[in-house]
């Protein structure tokens, strides 16, 4: 039992090495020791999604994790779906349909967007809004980001 | 709103975990998914002196059928639960009552065991563990138990579950083939706890109910069996004056709670409603069983 | 229907460029790629966090306050309370012009006494957040309980515990509307209908929680404040006068906002904080709010009670409105908006969009222990609209009326604009009666598909609501009545540098409404320039000399007419300066997309050159005609624009469980000349989806002993994805009004009209048992209650067998 034990977290495919307060949460470790301030933090009750990441290719919330807990785990983030110069395909089909506005909870959906691709049929509309159903976002009414999501599915095609 | 200080151990075992349990001298909690758990070390209404970590400890991750009983170790998820084939064949009702379990993001961490020791009013695992006649394994220093789930369930978040034991898996029953069942549930938005839920497993033989089980949440303090109301269903041919009687029964004896979402009125007139739709289609379900 | 627009600018009638197509949003780039920079995301280097302990109490004096254990915590600085901050700072007063106000000052911290559950009372300083609030946990404070009367049918009445005994009543606010004789017209009427509605109190929620960074730099004895806030500069002002200091060294900067909707438009107790303990600890300070304490302590909205009677004739024109209105403002008057803001509106807009003699309105502002209102989209005409549009559906059931056709018979015309409602406010031209057309294109088939659920026993309605409302408005009026701030004008500062790059700065202050894309689209349009050498700034009280934010309807109109003078007067100093380099008169050129171009010859200059030319290239231009490429003009629309809509609402309620769904909806707007399609319809989606909320989900609610119960976001309801149904919107571009641009405010409106449009459709859903929705959120349970009711009371009423 150490007071501030040393784990290593993969982040976006690179290693990082920290002591960490047992307590502190991913949430907290991402912005505040990695400077990567792309996951916002909207509640820290796990209610609102602004703080999804990917862990170990699954969405999570990083306000309900651990650091401590992450030793040897991969995370994605936000910063992982692409440039400024280049943005990813998600981040993409969001600018061209508006479906942000504040921008706030927009990397929690991204990434939940990026775990329902790879695992959800998202066959209809109704699915599509159950799959987003987990964020909230206060400025678009979600219709633009329903818009976005169908047609990264269409595109997508049926799951294997 | 950060949690307070805490220790943190990752347990490599189950004896490893009742170990540090033990140690913790009351103040240790285990950690799974924590997806229950974490909101409330969050809000500091939970401040333990150590956190036991078991999501490395192996084997507890499978989801096994035994003598026709179905187990789901303290690391399945509720996605695992949702996705898996021995749930859907033998346990088709859980597999549905997964639907109404969170957002997908939660299912992926939470697990059905750790939804079980949270014992929330409102959840569902509680009440699908009661209705399929659960068995709750446990670990501790002391000894291994195994508890029913009748009396597992002692009071709103309160379980029968010493602080320095840990489940380590639980068990149901699965549903002869042709088994009927119905769930029904009410809640403001998607995903969100529930105001009333309603679970029913029931068997058809010689076009009457047998075997009739009837669970409710979110009416009372605990998770409930109806055993009344599935008492005056058995031997029945389930007609709507029969369901209309098992429907007045139901009521008459839930006592909810008024609270913030709903009156103890409204959630006994829910809970009726829909008590009616969960038998009526755990009804329609059933398949005469072979005899 | 389309009627070509008319416009009395025709400089920009004619030449639309960028302005009304689908552009995609500058922001999007950094903000989708979590490259935004929101206040918690600055980290500064020594930065101190701050935590908060708040009152638990309701109304209590302050006895003692014993931080116990608290300085052995690692990390922790220092703690204070009132008392150590009183001479760094004075309070703010929301002062006002209005008969009979008292301002009650806002303070960092509460001062002798507590007068909310959540209002800050200590402040902990420490290394982190987390070894702040261990902090807090040490902290004891003794209080001795004073008696409140927390629901403001109480709080108003006369021997009621007064919450500032300063103000000698718990009513701080007390206006009347009138005109004509509306006793006399209600007496005559051959109907009146009357109820008394209620829209409970909401809460914004913005998705970033409130951040507060002030940096206080040692060496020029200046402060920083970052915050997330929508009015930057109106922070600026208060706080220059709170701490002192001149305007040039205080600088206020609202950078990436993640959202508001009103709730960041106030100042705060806890913006006023940080810039007092920067300044005494000369460390940079941070408090960031958890969504606990935004739930708890940010401004609330709305929460009135209208009591209310409409007179109509036998065939439905509206002859008369009485209504009496008491509004709970919560515990403090707002800086700068004041308790009246919200209340006074309903009065305000009470008339709604409609032709009608008698009207009056009273409306008293009541204190009550619970967080202050502010702001909310919309402020006051969602109640307003509420309770006028059940009034009018309640007139047609009772007459055998259609709900299209009693709208029809009672909207302004176009022949009548521009009109002055019953309390005054002036109508200008705008499309009530086309958007009423607009929303109710499919109305006879979704009559058709509702009779036939209902005759397979669905209980299946459609609900209407109109409303019109003051947007983009100038110096004439102000936003809150009696305010001593200006919030009429707007600069644009625009200069071309030595580069030719294009730079426009702004007092607005864009939280999520994408105006550095539709601003540079105005200003590309406007000076000939390239789209993407704009360089959009904003939120920074440095960029101008003056400028308030983004806030009421307001930063298309205003800002979007900065621009356009601004750029007018750039472009004017770009083509003589070409017309110079080009030999060729001023009037001959052009300028496109970054080129200036003479229409006489295929003489071509880009801005760069021009601008070189002028900068740097001495000798170019006869030194006496060499002009900066700078203008900094600013606009006063004077009066307001109106914006008007109609919203139709289909909705199913569940007759077991009582849930409402929304199966259809359909909004028909006239925002005159539209900047960005893209960016309007997500306005409206957004507004709309707040407006649902409002109808069916959320409630902030606090028990009689004044404590909080709605305080997560798993009790305080907001909409998910599965409770939107998708948004029909009909843009209808009528006139333009006479401002420059040709642009109608639009940001609020959804959520004006979506409450109203959603209780119609209930009322119309539960017409069979003669349910009228009164109060909103119609959750499931208040719909239970209804019927019940309902049921009763038509057993009671059966002729015994």
């Amino acid at each position: 039992m150490t007071a501030r034990p040393e784990i290593t977290i993969t982040v976006n495919g690179i290693a990082h090495t920290r002591a960490v307060d047992p307590r502190l949460l991913l949430s907290d470790f991402l912005r505040h020791e990695l400077g990567l301030t792309g996951t916002h933090v909207g509640c820290e009750h796990g209610v609102c999604g602004a703080c999804t990441i990917l862990l170990d290719g699954r969405s999570a919330r990083s306000c309900l994790l651990l650091a401590v807990q992450l030793d040897g785990a991969a995370i994605e983030t936000v910063e992982s779906l692409g440039t400024l110069e280049r943005l990813g395909r998600v981040q993409e089909a969001f600018r061209s349909h508006h479906a942000l506005q504040c921008g706030f909870c927009t990397p929690g959906f991204l990434m939940t967007i990026t775990d329902m691709l790879r695992h959800h049929p998202l066959e209809s509309d109704a699915e599509i809004r159950e799959a987003l159903s987990g964020n909230i976002c206060r400025c678009t009414g979600y219709e633009h980001i329903v818009n976005a999501v169908r047609e990264l599915a269409r595109e997508r095609g049926p799951l294997k | 709103m950060k949690p307070a200080r805490f220790d943190y151990v990752r347990a490599e075992a189950v004896a490893h975990a009742a170990a540090i349990l033990a140690d913790a001298g009351g103040d240790g909690k285990v950690l799974a998914g924590g997806q229950s758990l974490m909101p409330m070390v969050n809000f500091r209404l939970v401040k333990p002196s150590v956190l036991v970590d078991i999501n490395h400890v192996a084997g507890l991750d499978k989801i096994t059928l035994a003598d026709g009983r179905l187990s789901l170790g303290a690391l399945v998820r509720h996605r695992m639960t949702a996705e898996n084939a021995l749930v859907e064949t033998h346990i088709p009702v859980l597999r549905h009552a997964m639907k109404h379990v969170a957002h997908l993001t939660v299912r992926n961490r939470g697990t059905f065991c750790g939804s079980v020791c949270h014992a929330d009013p409102a959840a569902e695992m509680p009440m699908m563990t009661l209705l399929l006649d659960g068995l709750i394994h446990t670990a501790s220093t002391r000894a291994n138990r195994v508890i029913a789930a009748r009396d597992f369930f002692v009071g709103s978040l309160v379980t029968a579950l010493a602080p320095d034991e840990l489940v380590t898996a639980v068990t149901l029953d699965t549903l002869p083939e042709g088994a009927g069942w119905g769930f029904a549930e009410f809640a403001r938005r998607h995903g969100d706890y529930a105001l009333a839920s309603v679970a029913v497993v029931l068997e058809r033989h010689g076009g009457v109910a047998r075997n009739v089980r009837v669970a409710t949440m979110g009416v009372g303090e605990l998770p409930a069996r109806m055993d009344t109301v599935a008492a005056a269903l058995e031997g029945t041919a389930m007609d709507d004056r029969v369901l209309d009687g098992a429907v007045d029964l139901l009521r008459a004896a839930v006592s909810p709670n008024s609270d913030l979402n709903a009156s103890a009125d409204y959630r006994r007139h829910l809970v009726g409603t829909l008590a009616r739709r969960a038998l009526a289609d755990a009804w329609a379900r059933a398949r005469e069983a072979a005899q | 229907m389309t009627v070509p627009p008319k416009s009395a600018d025709a400089a920009v009638e004619l030449r639309p460029k960028l302005v009304g197509q689908r552009i995609k949003r500058t922001e999007d780039p950094r903000l989708l790629t979590g490259s935004g920079r929101y206040v918690d995301d600055i980290a500064l280097p020594g930065m101190l966090h701050v935590a908060v302990r708040r009152s638990d109490q309701p109304h209590a004096r302050i006895l003692s306050i014993d931080v116990g254990e608290a300085f052995s915590i690692p990390g922790v600085l220092a703690i204070f309370d009132a008392r150590d901050i009183e001479a760094d700072i004075l309070p703010a007063i929301p002062t006002s012009r209005m008969d009979g106000y008292y301002a009650t000052p806002i303070r960092p911290l509460a001062q002798d006494k507590v007068r909310y559950a959540g209002e800050p009372v200590v402040a902990v300083v420490a290394e982190s957040r987390y070894a702040a609030e261990d902090a807090l946990e040490q902290i004891t404070i003794a209080y001795e309980p004073l008696p409140f009367a927390i629901r403001q049918v109480d709080a108003v009445e006369p021997g009621a515990p007064l919450l500032h005994a300063e103000a000698g009543s718990n009513v701080i606010i007390a206006r009347q509307f009138q005109r004509g004789d509306v006793d006399a017209a209600i007496a005559a009427a051959p109907l009146v209908v009357r109820g008394r509605f209620r829209m409970t109190r909401k809460t914004a929620v913005p998705m970033e929680n409130r951040s507060y960074l002030a940096d206080w730099d040692k060496r020029r004895r200046a402060l920083t404040l970052h915050t997330s806030s929508n009015i930057p500069g109106i922070v600026r002002d208060v706080l220059a006068d709170c701490l002192d200091l001149p305007g040039n060294r205080l600088r206020v900067v609202a950078p990436d906002v993640g959202g508001s909707f009103g709730g960041k438009g106030s100042l705060n107790h806890e913006e006023m904080l940080v810039c007092v303990l920067a300044k005494k600890l000369e460390r940079a300070v941070k408090f960031t709010a958890d969504r606990m304490e935004d739930l708890t302590a940010m401004s609330q909205a709305f929460d009135e009670l209208i009591d209310a009677e409409l007179a109509v004739d036998a065939e439905g024109r509206l002859l008369g409105l009485r209504a009496d209105v008491i509004g709970d403002i919560g515990a403090y008057s707002i800086y700068p908006w004041t308790g009246a803001l919200e209340p006074v509106q309903v009065v305000s807009f009470l008339p709604g969009p409609y032709r009608m003699e008698h009207y009056r309105g009273r409306v008293r502002g009541v204190l009550t222990p619970k967080p202050p209102t502010g702001p909310y989209r919309g402020v006051g005409r969602p109640s307003s609209t509420f309770a006028m549009e059940r009034l009018i559906d309640m007139a047609a059931r009772r007459l055998g009326l259609d709900p299209v056709e009693i709208r029809r018979r009672n909207l302004v015309t176009a022949e009548e604009f521009p009109y002055r409602t019953g309390s005054g406010i002036i109508w200008d031209k705008s499309a009530f009666q086309e958007c009423l057309d607009g929303a109710c294109a499919d109305y006879p088939a979704l009559v058709q598909a509702r009779d036939a659920a209902r005759a397979e026993g669905r209980l299946v309605g459609i609900g209407l609501a109109s409303y019109a409302e003051l947007t983009g408005i100038g110096s004439r009026i102000a936003v809150a009545p009696g305010m001593p701030i200006n919030t009429g004008t707007e600069t644009a500062a625009i200069r071309i540098d030595a580069t030719g790059a294009v730079t426009a700065a702004f007092g607005i202050s864009s939280h999520g409404q994408g105006l550095e894309t539709t601003l540079a689209q105005i200003v590309a349009d406007e000076l000939g320039c390239r789209f993407e050498d704009v360089e959009i700034q904003h939120g920074d009280s440095d960029l101008v000399p003056m400028g308030t934010g983004t806030y009421a309807s307001r930063s298309a109109v205003l800002g979007g007419g900065a621009a356009t003078k601004s750029a007018r007067v750039v472009k004017t100093k770009v083509l003589k300066a070409a017309a110079h380099l080009m030999d060729v008169p001023m009037e001959d050129l052009e300028a496109e997309n970054g080129l200036i171009r003479a229409r006489s010859s295929n003489a071509v200059l880009t801005f760069k050159e021009v601008a070189r030319a002028v900068y740097s290239q001495m000798g170019r231009i006869p030194y006496d005609q060499r002009e900066d490429l700078v203008a900094e003009e600013t606009y006063d629309p004077y009066l307001g624009t109106a914006s008007a809509s109609t919203h139709l609402a289909m909705v199913e309620v569940d007759r077991d469980t009582f849930g409402v769904t929304v199966t259809h909806f359909v909004v028909a707007e006239d925002c005159g000349r539209i900047i960005n399609p893209l960016i309007v319809e997500g306005q409206v989606h957004g507004a709309v989806a707040q407006g649902i909320g409002a109808a069916l989900l959320e409630e902030v609610v606090h028990d009689d002993e004044g404590q909080l119960l709605t305080a997560s976001l798993a009790d305080y309801l907001v909409p998910v994805a599965t409770n939107m149904p998708p948004i029909g919107i009909v843009h209808i571009e009528a006139d333009l009004p006479n401002n420059l641009g040709g642009f109608r405010g639009m940001g609020e409106g959804g959520t004006i009209g979506a409450p109203a449009a959603i209780a119609n459709a209930i009322s119309d859903a539960l017409s069979p048992v003669g349910i009228e929705i009164d109060t909103l959120p119609a959750t499931p349970e208040r719909l239970f209650r209804l019927v019940e009711a309902a049921k009763a009371r038509m057993a009671r009423d059966k002729p015994a067998e």
